[in-house]
């Protein structure tokens, strides 16, 4: 599903955020991604999304070469991942639906497929009842559900999410991290970067623990590692 | 706040065009009108034989820039300036010269050109000619037309092509404000799939739509406004009026009010396509 060979990332001259990392996720799984800030996580992510490219390996994922794919092809690519972000990232003056709805105007889907969709997503993530709420009328855990839907509507095959529960109460963080799992179990690869020791180590996943641009331990049902 | 300078510019771009070019029009169409009239007329020396008369105009007749030319016979030529100088009051004048035609060395031809710019050439030719004595020409008004149309011409190209590079400065800042001011909702669109042509589609649309609103503004103003400023010259300055023939409202805008349009998006279109390519690029 997803494959880096001997992939690196410089933004300047000197240390490269990312450096040399190879990496294989099969379909299906869920990956959690530590390290200490500035050790390339976030890097990763962005290179996964072609918002970066490498400054050296190839990177694969659904069998399609990143560093080849033409520009006009980018668009298309995106939508087979989803992505969230720490900081939500919602239209502030829209509401829930509409957050949600957005994404699949984006790809041109008609209304008829926006109106069953939508609220099918609304309710995986148990946000049914305040679709029409603004996100500054919603918690942290709830902006981040309605990211999540936002990320789902368009049944990715891939999900990526930069330190979702970075913003949220233990709490919020927990049940985020169990919408993941659950999304996960019905077939979307799930790669989750997070700074979060007690949920790594009560869900027991495979985790990546990255140091200064480098995989420091890669490990099945693994622990979080301090630096 | 910027789409309104925007706008104004645009307007004002257009307002400026429209103008000239139905002043251009105009003046074109007196010059014509002028050309048309205007002739050079060649007298011959005392005494010449018509056959020679008769060569002259062959020759004459056989350049290519000649339209037309027309023989005047010397009673012809004293007819046209009895009725031209005293009109009906030309009885007393018959009696006075009876047969004795005061012009009876005024036989000519009038030579008719299809462009005044050929005249002078044809002039200096003719003047070659033998049997040739005098050739009058009053192309004067016809020439100093002509070049207030050209310098009309060169004032409205350098005054509209700095309106049209101010036009598309000003909305390709309108746009690049709009796009500032979008900037997280692009950003957001952008990563979750959306296509270049959905993302920067709805600014080249506010370009266009500047564009046209731009454009109709000012077209629709010199349409109502023509159709009086012609009647006003007309009464105002009665004198031109019977040379002066303004061209009709419908065959001016028939082709001003699409030119217009045109410009107006393609300004819209260039000057939003520019900005949307330098800002966001994916
Ligand atoms: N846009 C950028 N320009 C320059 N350097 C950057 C940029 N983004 C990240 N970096 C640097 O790259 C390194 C890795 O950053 P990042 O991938 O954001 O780490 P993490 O997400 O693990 O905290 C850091 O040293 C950071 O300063
Ligand atoms: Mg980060």
């Amino acid at each position: 599903m997803i494959d880096l060979d001997r992939v690196s990332k410089a933004y300047a001259k000197g240390q490269p955020a990312v450096d040399e990392i190879s990496l294989h996720v099969d379909k299906g799984e869920f990956v959690f991604i530590v390290g200490d800030s500035g050790s390339g996580k976030s890097t990763l992510i962005k290179l996964l999304l072609k918002e970066l490219e490498p400054t050296s390996g190839t990177i694969t994922v659904n069998g399609q070469v990143l560093n080849t794919m033409k520009r006009r092809r980018i668009p298309k690519y995106r939508r087979g991942v989803g992505i969230v972000f720490q900081d939500f990232r919602l239209l502030k003056d829209r509401n829930v639906y509409e957050n949600v709805a957005f994404a699949q105007r984006v790809i041109g889907y008609p209304s008829r497929v926006i109106k069953k969709r939508v609220p099918e997503t609304l309710r995986l993530v148990g946000l049914a009842e305040k679709y029409k709420s603004l996100p500054k009328q919603l918690s942290g855990g709830e902006q981040q559900r309605v990211a999540l839907a936002r990320a789902l509507v368009n049944r990715p095959e891939i999900l990526l999410a930069d330190e979702p529960t970075g913003n949220l109460d233990p709490g919020n963080s927990y049940d985020i991290m169990k919408l993941l799992e659950e999304i996960n179990e019905r077939g979307t690869t799930v790669l989750v970067v997070t700074h979060n020791k007690e949920l790594v180590n009560t869900f027991k996943k495979r985790v990546i623990t990255m140091r200064r641009g480098v995989i420091a331990h890669d490990e099945e049902e693994g622990e979080y590692i301090e630096a | 706040m910027f789409s309104l300078a925007s706008i104004a510019t645009m307007a004002a771009c257009i307002f400026l065009f429209g103008l000239f070019f139905s002043l251009v029009w105009n003046f074109t169409s007196i010059v014509k009108g002028a050309e048309e009239g205007v002739g050079v007329t060649v007298f011959f020396e005392a005494d010449i034989e018509q056959a020679k008369i008769d060569e002259i105009g062959d020759a004459i007749k056989a350049r290519p820039e000649v339209k037309e030319v027309k023989f005047v016979s010397a009673d012809e030529a004293w007819d046209e300036f009895k009725s031209d100088y005293f009109g009906n009051k030309a009885e007393g004048l018959e009696e006075g010269f009876k047969d004795d035609n005061p012009l009876a060395n005024s036989a000519s031809y009038e030579v008719y050109v299809n462009n005044i710019e050929d005249q002078a050439g044809l002039v200096s030719y003719i003047e070659t000619l033998d049997g040739v004595r005098d050739i009058s020409k009053s192309d004067v008004a016809a020439k100093t037309l002509s070049t207030v149309n050209t310098l009309i011409g060169y004032v409205a190209v350098a005054i509209i092509l700095i309106l049209l590079v101010v036009s598309i400065f000003l909305i390709s800042n309108t746009v690049s404000i709009a796009i500032s001011v979008r900037k997280s909702e692009i950003s957001i669109m952008k990563l979750i799939g959306a296509t270049d042509l959905f993302v920067r589609g709805p600014f080249i649309l506010e370009g266009v739509i500047i564009g046209i609103i731009g454009a109709a503004i000012p077209l629709g103003g010199l349409f109502f406004v023509y159709e009086k400023a012609c009647t006003y010259i007309l009464t105002k300055f009665s004198v031109l009026a019977s040379f002066i023939n303004p061209v009709p409202r419908g065959q001016i805008f028939e082709i001003l009010i699409p030119v217009g349009l045109v410009l107006g998006v393609g300004i819209g279109l260039v000057g939003s396509i520019i900005t949307v390519r330098k800002h966001l690029r994916v």
